[in-house]
């Protein structure tokens, strides 16, 4: 056999924060080949889509209005009913209305495709203990565990943040001022909290904040469930039982508000409606607790995650 | 439990390895002369008395084992040790107690996995991945530049002999093409430790031979394999220093021979045929190693004991009265009679 003549390696080796980026592309790469990513993709991409033509929807509805006001002042008064319409499609008129829903729809379906990703992507990675391969190269288990969050941050990324700025970008193309003005819907009484720059970082801190926090949930849940039925099952008690038992302790049972804080998706609607410069009082459900307190929810749960993390990664394999 | 073979020889041979050393030595083999592996060199593998506990179960206990140039095989009964040990050679575990060092450095650091190459015994990974792909990706972890990357991955999957299917899906790769692409991910970096967990099983009978005489050119150049195999017959092809695990320990280390030697309880048996079998046989019994002496077809069948000092006297022997032998055969002295001795019950 002919032996490899290596050419010996004179150059500098990448530090090992470089593997960061192969672990992710390789977790990707094998995402992206399912047909049930692409599947909730398109859901995603037709929500984008009425969002994004909703706006064109509402811009037409006003020049209609301009231009049909005498003949519609026989039914009523134009402005009124201008009201009432930019009232029902408020949530198109690219304010942090606009975001908020869009984050809130986007993000549930990316719930659902992280559920059924998760065994894809991160458990398949214990089940078959393919872990030992990375873990026998120069790289320590944190950069494995950055290179898999890494892959469901952009995933998310991709369903949420971008199309979202896309929907930004559309706004402030129509009308510079909605860039420029942060007072922009306040000044023209089209709706509520900021536009320009502030709701811009609103909507880049929103996306981060969920796929920071949803990353670090699901490398941590994949890890420990592994399968896909009871991964599902895991963040189906996460999402939606906790939800509905925050929901019964507080508005059913009376119980202090803080018991809210048991539902994590609330927990992150309310820290990224605190991104987008809601109000508290404009904040839904009206009984909620402080964002601090949420935030600290969710840095906590992180940290158990973290945790369990470390634990997971350091014995690869155990004898049964 | 059967009696650990125990003694100490690190010094005192070039590829020595250090086995457990609780009890004195009981008879310590006699000093080999310095040979190709090099031992005034410093160890590239040492474990300094490890143990690694699985909650109550205890995988390796009190193991001390030095490692140097050349092919070391790793065997024993299932659940003995032999992955705990590879695993925490190659950095994916850490020791409760003692310590495991690569070329001097904590075998966990990224900086001691610069010289290891490991091939786990698993063969399922990235199903969906081209073989091409996931060793370059392999090479990328390990700190290459892209078209470095691209460049070892290429030399590698020559050298394994995958070059023309490493773009086939490894969900479609047959066991023996998966340990091909399995060494060939080990081998990228040019590591000093080669840790190989059955690397030989499902390869076909060309690629055996093909892989065989890579570990041994590998050798030859100064690297340190250590494999874990059930395929003594194979194993013993590319070396006949073993180490020998049983319960966690290392029951035995050194070459066959050493070993076989220590072993008083069960005789050499030893096939002999001569020109005088009569006369042969009744000087053979004279001597106190031997246990006893059959004749059956034309053959002597001699048990010994202490085999260095018995061949010594045989030669001797031999010599003095003129006796012609024709043949010489020591029957028990393959790795799988030595591992069944030392370990009790079949070796496998």
């Amino acid at each position: 056999m002919q032996l490899l003549h290596y050419r010996s390696w004179q150059g500098t080796f990448h530090s090992s924060w470089w593997a960061v980026w192969p672990i992710a592309r390789v977790a990707l790469g094998t995402l992206l080949r399912r047909k049930l990513f692409w599947t909730l993709y398109s859901f995603g991409l037709l929500l984008f889509l009425m969002f994004f033509f909703g706006a064109f929807l509402l811009a037409w509805a006003e020049s209609q209005m301009a231009v049909s006001g005498p003949q519609l002042g026989k039914m009523g008064d134009p402005g009124r009913m201008m009201r009432g319409i930019r009232s029902a499609l408020r949530i198109l008129n690219g304010s942090q209305d606009t975001f908020q829903y869009f984050f809130a729809y986007q993000g549930g379906i990316v719930v659902v495709m992280l559920a059924l990703a998760g065994s894809i992507l991160i458990g398949n990675d214990f089940t078959f203990k393919s872990l030992v391969f990375y873990l026998a190269k120069p790289i320590g288990r944190w950069h494995y565990i950055l290179g898999k969050c890494l892959a469901v941050a952009i995933v998310v990324q991709l369903m949420t943040t971008l199309p979202a700025l896309v929907l930004y970008g559309q706004r402030a193309f129509d009308d510079w001022e909605y860039f420029w003005h942060v007072n922009y819907f306040i000044d023209n009484d089209t709706g509520k909290g900021p536009a320009g720059i502030v709701l811009l970082f609103g909507i880049l801190g929103y996306g981060t904040m969920l796929s920071v926090f949803l990353s670090i949930l699901l490398v941590a849940t994949a890890s420990w469930m592994r399968r896909t039925m009871p991964l599902i099952m895991v963040w189906m008690s996460l999402f939606f039982f906790l939800r509905l038992l925050a929901n019964i302790l507080v508005d059913g049972l009376r119980y202090n508000v803080r018991w809210r804080l048991l539902d994590l998706w609330n927990d992150l609607t309310l820290l990224g409606q605190g991104c987008l410069g809601y109000a508290s009082d404009d904040i839904s459900p009206k009984l909620h607790p402080e964002f601090w307190e949420a935030g600290l929810v969710l840095i906590g749960v992180s940290v158990v995650c973290l945790i369990y993390l470390n634990f997971r990664t350091r014995g690869v394999e155990i004898v049964r | 439990m059967p009696n650990l073979l125990e003694f100490s020889d690190a010094g005192r041979r070039d590829r020595a390895l250090t086995p457990t050393l609780e009890t004195p030595a009981p008879s310590p083999p006699a000093p080999l002369p310095q040979g190709e592996r090099g031992g005034t060199l410093a160890p590239i593998l040492l474990f300094q008395h490890v143990s690694k506990w699985y909650g109550p179960v205890i995988g390796i206990n009190q193991v001390t084992l030095e490692l140097r140039p050349g092919i070391t095989g790793l065997v024993g009964h299932n659940g003995s040790g032999k992955s705990t040990l590879l695993r925490l050679a190659a950095g994916q575990m850490k020791p409760d107690i003692g310590s495991v060092k690569i070329s001097g450095c904590d075998a966990w650091t990224a900086e001691a996995k610069r010289h290891i190459g490991y091939c786990p015994e698993l063969d399922t990974f990235y199903e969906e991945m081209s073989g091409r792909r996931f060793v370059q990706t392999m090479a990328r972890l390990c700190g290459y530049p892209r078209a470095e990357a691209l460049r070892r991955t290429e030399e590698t999957l020559t050298l394994v002999g995958m070059n023309d299917r490493a773009e086939r899906r490894l969900a479609g790769y047959s066991k023996g093409m998966r340990q091909r692409i399995k060494l060939a991910q080990a081998l990228l970096h040019d590591p000093e430790l080669l840790l190989l967990d059955e690397p030989l099983s499902g390869i076909d009978p060309i690629g055996r031979r093909e892989s065989i005489e890579l570990f041994r050119e590998l050798a030859r150049r100064g690297k340190c394999l250590l494999i874990s195999s059930h395929e003594l017959e194979e194993l013993e092809k590319l070396t006949d220093h073993v180490a020998i695990m049983a319960a966690g320990r290392i029951a035995a280390v050194g070459t066959l021979t050493q070993i076989r030697d220590l072993l008083d309880d069960h005789p050499l048996s030893i096939r002999i045929a001569s020109d005088q079998n009569r006369v042969l046989a009744a000087l053979l019994l004279d001597l106190d190693d031997v246990v006893g002496v059959d004749r059956s077809d034309g053959y002597l069948l001699v048990r010994a004991k202490n085999p260095r000092r018995f061949f010594q006297r045989f030669g001797e022997l031999v010599l003095d009265r003129m006796i012609e032998i024709q043949h010489l055969e020591t029957l028990d002295e393959s790795t799988h009679d030595v591992l069944g001795y030392l370990l009790g019950g079949k070796a496998r």
